[in-house]
């Protein structure tokens, strides 16, 4: 029992669930880069159709940040509920269902950090 | 080439009279129509007279058809290579014939995509992402290239 504890332990204790879409982690990138694809040549058709006012460069360096966000993530499954996001994104941002506001959102959202010495702290308020 | 043609038969009609001045213009015309790959076309043109030219003119009522070049596999590896040099995340000083993306360029996977998308844009098909994940030198987007256009030396 020992033995078989140990070795549990070595092979780092993987759990087998059920998949969303993609049964291990390489079909699941597989996912992402048809995904980029997608938004990589959406792009240009979503400045033009908006009319926004930035750059085809400007839009595309946006979706690589956006997908530059999840880089660190393993799991198959979260990998797959993010793509299932962003094509929900994608479908919305195609069709025109969304509106300028909507897509200018990803631009414009901005968190403020927070403070991390004393006297930052006290100007903000109290916030342990 | 036509270019070459061309010229030569400019110079050639030049040179005749002046009687034949107007003729030059519509050899000019007419060699210009017929500069899609007919060197045959504007030579006969350029070695006959200007009275030939306008008959040989009319009598060419056939159909002409435009196209590409045929890609050999020194220009597939040019314009792979041209689109790269174009590409704002190589060093075009650094980039070789068998430079991988990720281990000597330091690329990302997604630039890796936006590459291969590119070379769908300028070749003109697509290219399946089973596949096109293999592709880390542009040598071997090269002979990608080259199985799906049937081209071999």
């Amino acid at each position: 029992m020992a033995s078989t504890a140990a070795t549990r332990a070595a092979s780092g204790a993987v759990k087998v669930v059920k998949p969303i879409f993609s049964r291990d982690i390489n079909e699941a990138k597989r996912r992402v880069r048809d995904l980029y694809r997608a938004w990589y040549r959406e792009a240009p058709n979503t400045v033009t159709l908006y009319q926004l006012d930035i750059s085809t460069a400007q839009a595309r360096d946006k979706v690589r940040e956006m997908f530059n966000k999840n880089k660190h993530i393993t799991d198959p499954r979260v990998i797959d509920m993010l793509v299932i996001k962003g094509k929900m994104e994608l479908e919305e941002t195609i069709h025109v269902w969304k509106q300028k506001t909507h897509v200018m959102r990803y631009f414009s959202e901005t968190e403020t950090p927070r403070p991390t010495d004393f006297l930052s702290k006290f100007y903000q308020g109290h916030d342990p | 080439m036509a270019a070459r043609a061309l010229t030569q038969c400019v110079r050639s009609l030049s040179r005749s009279t002046t009687r034949l001045y107007q003729g030059s213009v519509v050899a000019r015309s007419s060699s210009a129509l017929l500069i899609s790959n007919d060197r045959t076309f504007s030579a006969i043109s350029c070695s006959q007279g200007a009275r030939r030219i306008e008959q040989s003119r009319i009598s060419q009522l056939t159909r002409q058809y435009g196209g590409l070049p045929p890609l050999t596999i020194e220009a597939i590896g040019e314009r792979v290579m041209y689109v790269l040099k174009l590409y704002d995340k190589i060093n075009p000083e650094k980039l070789q014939a068998s430079s991988h993306f990720m281990k000597d360029l330091g690329l990302d996977s997604l630039d890796q995509v936006e590459i291969i998308m590119a070379m769908e844009d300028e070749f003109g098909f697509e290219i399946p992402d089973a596949a096109a994940e293999k592709l880390m030198t542009p040598e071997e987007i090269v002979q990608y290239i080259a199985d799906k256009k049937d081209i071999y030396e």
